[in-house]
């Protein structure tokens, strides 16, 4: 039994120890980890850092010209928001403006605006805001807003003082019901937060993944397996392999992924809320759940390259995945389904409650108990990669023929095509 | 042979290339198929709705429960009743609700006392969309009450109803969303997002299948096929490549603009101009960093790495002008930016070649970067003299 043990502690060693050489010695594999893994969350931080569009240039058409409009147009111009760029004397000149893209929206004030106010009425305004991207918009629309409660306020009061209201009782009138409206975690609506966290979690799954992936391909290539069990073994051993390797990966990652956690919203002063140890305990349950989904995933990969080929689309996917666009509480059902496949989906949504919300380990409950179960899971899969994996390098003969088969029916006469290919 | 015989025989031998190897297929056809339907077929209410929001309830008068169910009527907010705001202020933490609302005790009382009572929201921002929505839902909600209370008082005392809509709304905005009228998400993201992931399978297929004659040890005899020249070589080639990536780029502005309608104020016949220019300026960076760069495996490394990039830099999330300035100037080392300026131009506001044609130049621009290095990307593939895999 100790002998067992110490031999398997062995194996286990000298296969994690052949796994590190193997990252260490390959170019591509080091530029992923280690040009993507340690500078793309700092060029993304740059990216991101000014998540807040500020002063969105405007065009202000004034066809009212009353002092209501012009009071309007000095305060629009004064929010963070907007700033009124250029004074246009018609909605021709202000659409050029726009076409043009010095400005992303028209504000117009209509030539009865002002009578309207005067009569009691009520006085409408118009926002043509630029679509081409949600900021701007949004931008328009929060600006003009805030203008117009807050000129309601003082208009309401006048009108209810003429309608024979005392100051006391007008001003009840105004706001029977007061609101406080509070956002804790992102005061100013700063677009970047989600996105740059998402983005952090979503390099570590990702860059782990494209660097495990190249290194199977190149395995592959040359003929041996990532997963040929030491001889001596006879085919036992699965798991010595599996946690052999997973260990280089998990060591290399818990390091890259404290930087990226820690080290980096750091630098750009993302708020980091939550306690350190929970925060870390996140973070190595995240890690291993990525050891094994990469080692999962990446038996697909016949050759080096194909990982890029096949799957660097799943990035963008994956992003979406986590919610920080399109919030997942809208997800189709399928979709939602899908989205529980990707570590990066329950890490992100942690790692905001803990570490950007500041919540206790309660708030990330779901999540690490998602990242467990599927922790176990694909160590179970990815153990029976292993499994197939050598099923198939011991059948590679007779794979071979059913290949060859295949294309004789299908009408492919390969080696005219190998002739032509190569030229030889 | 003359050239366009060797144009030809290289064009036949990448058609048994493709059917050779599978993995061109899926990596083209498959992926922006799988994309194309994950993205669209996500996004296809166009905008969220029954986004969850908290209420506590502390009063439970009349004015307080209608203030809850109007709350739960829109279309965008769907309420989870809470009894106590320390259950509902976790759930807002670990982003099961996205906002908050707070009325409290004695709410119906102190309005009809004229006491001013506060109704008070926490919103989680840091989930962006859900928490905006939900503020926006909520901002509407306390105005439509505070329009209701008004209305009762107003009323008493004897005002008619035209009046009364002086007094409650004395100003109000009316918007105009323009390109995008009904502020639809997946109009918003898609019509960039999709060709941008079309411009990172041009450069990853094409980085990938003129490595591949390096790390097959295959270049000499595609030379020799071509007769000799690197232009022969990469125009038979490109050809096929065009084609194929063109033809799914077509299907894409048919599927988003013809099938799916999204708004185009412009002509679809100038999409498929800035898309067709798309994939041969992504073609030419390809060229580009093979050419540099002629180890498939750091060349495909760095494809990846620029084109994940493009998504950022197109600037339609983010705009490129909230960001540090030398970052700025990098956007425009992107295909892609070019791309969805010249969309903007031509879907959003209509502007035809007068608003467009600086970016055409642009991605035109691009052709003339692989020039550079085309005699080196020749010695390669003569002398093979660089590491393989």
């Amino acid at each position: 039994m100790m002998q067992y043990i110490k031999q398997w502690l062995r194996d286990w060693r000298d296969i994690m120890m052949h796994e590190l050489h193997q990252i260490f010695h390959d170019g591509g594999v080091l530029l992923i980890f280690f040009v993507a893994g340690l500078l793309y969350p700092l060029l993304y931080n740059v990216i991101y850092m000014n998540g807040i569009l500020e002063d969105t240039p405007v065009a202000v058409v004034d066809d009212a010209a009353c002092s209501d409009s012009r009071r309007f147009i000095r305060e629009i111009d004064a929010t963070r928001e907007v700033r009124v760029a250029a004074k246009c004397v018609n909605m021709a000149e202000a659409e050029r403006l726009m076409q043009e893209r010095k400005v992303n929206g028209i504000i117009r004030f209509p030539s009865d605006f002002g009578r309207k106010l005067a009569e009691g009425q009520t006085a409408v305004f118009s926002v043509y805001a630029d679509m081409s991207s949600f900021l701007y918009y949004k931008n328009a629309l929060m600006a003009t807003n805030f203008v117009m409660l807050h000129e309601i306020g003082s208009i309401q009061m006048e009108r209810f003082a003429a309608a024979g209201l005392t100051d006391q009782a007008a001003l009840q009138s105004v706001k029977p019901v007061q609101y406080e409206d509070n956002n804790p975690f992102n005061r100013a609506f700063d677009y970047g937060f989600f996105l740059i966290s998402a983005i952090l979690m979503l390099i570590i799954q990702q860059t782990m993944f494209y660097g495990m992936s190249l290194l199977v391909g190149t395995a592959r290539e040359r003929n041996h397996s990532f997963a040929s069990l030491p001889d001596k073994l006879e085919g036992n051993g699965v798991v010595r392999v599996v946690l052999g390797r997973g260990a280089a990966y998990w060591l290399l990652y818990l390091a890259i992924g404290a930087y990226i956690t820690f080290i980096v919203p750091a630098i750009f002063g993302i708020p980091q809320r939550g306690t350190f140890t929970d925060v870390l305990a996140l973070l190595v349950i995240f890690v291993t759940d990525c050891v094994f989904f990469s080692m999962t995933c990446s038996t697909v990969i016949t050759r080096r390259e194909s990982v890029f080929v096949l799957f660097l689309a799943i990035s963008p996917v994956a992003i979406f995945l986590t919610g920080c666009s399109w919030p997942s509480v809208a997800f189709p059902a399928f979709w939602k389904v899908v989205s529980w496949f990707f570590p990066s989906t329950f890490a992100v949504q942690g790692f905001i409650n803990l570490s950007t919300a500041g919540g206790d380990i309660a708030a990330a409950a779901t999540q690490i108990r998602a990242l467990t179960v599927q922790t176990i899971v694909f160590f179970f899969l990815a153990c029976a990669a292993v499994y197939v994996e050598n099923w198939v390098i011991r059948h590679r003969e007779m794979l071979r023929e059913r290949r060859e088969q295949l294309a004789v029916r299908v009408g492919i006469d390969r080696e005219k095509d190998h002739r032509i290919i190569t030229g030889r | 042979m003359g050239t366009w015989q060797n144009i030809k025989a290289v064009i036949g031998r990448e058609f048994r290339i493709l059917r050779n190897r599978p993995l061109y297929l899926v990596g083209t056809v498959g992926v922006i198929t799988f994309c194309t339907v994950f993205f669209l077929s996500l996004m296809r209410d166009g905008l969220p709705h029954d986004i969850p929001v908290g209420t506590v309830d502390l009063d439970g008068s009349s004015i307080s429960r209608e203030f809850v169910r109007q709350l739960d009527a829109t279309q965008l907010s769907e309420v989870v009743h809470y009894p106590s705001f320390e259950q509902a202020r976790e759930d807002l933490v670990s982003g099961r609700i996205s906002a908050v609302c707070l009325l409290p005790e004695g709410l119906g009382e102190d309005i009809n006392a004229n006491r001013q009572p506060k109704i008070t929201f926490y919103v989680n921002g840091l989930y962006f969309v859900s928490g905006a929505l939900s503020w926006k839902s909520l901002l509407l909600m306390t105005n439509l009450t505070n329009g209701a209370v008004q209305r009762q008082v107003l009323r008493a005392k004897g005002y008619n109803d035209d009046a009364i809509m002086g007094m409650i709304r004395p100003v109000d905005i009316d918007t105009h969303q323009i390109g995008n009228t009904t502020t639809n998400y997946s109009y918003y993201l898609c019509n960039v997002l999709l060709p941008a992931i079309l411009e990172m399978i041009v450069i990853i297929i094409l980085i990938y299948s003129l490595g591949a004659e390096l790390k097959f040890g295959t270049s000499r005899h595609l030379l020799d096929t071509a007769g000799g020249s690197i232009l022969n070589a990469l125009a038979g080639k490109l050809i096929v490549w065009t084609g194929i990536f063109s033809t799914i780029g077509f299907i894409l502005v048919l599927i988003l603009y013809h099938q799916l309608h999204f708004p185009m104020a412009g002509s679809i016949w100038n999409m498929f101009l800035a898309i067709f220019l798309l994939v041969v300026a992504s073609e030419a960076v390809a060229i580009f960093i093979l050419e540099m760069l002629p180890v498939p495996r750091l060349a495909l490394s760095v494809g990846a790495l620029y084109s994940v990039l493009g998504f950022s830099l197109a600037g339609f999330t983010l705009p490129l002008e909230a960001m540090t300035p030398w970052i700025q100037g990098l956007g425009s080392i992107f295909p892609i930016r070019h791309y969805y300026l010249f969309y903007v131009q031509e879907a959003i506001f209509g502007a035809g070649f007068a608003g467009w044609w600086k970016e055409v130049v642009w991605l035109l621009c691009f052709l003339f970067v692989p020039l550079l290095g085309l005699q080196r990307l020749k010695k390669a593939y003569i002398y093979q003299n660089y590491p393989k895999d």
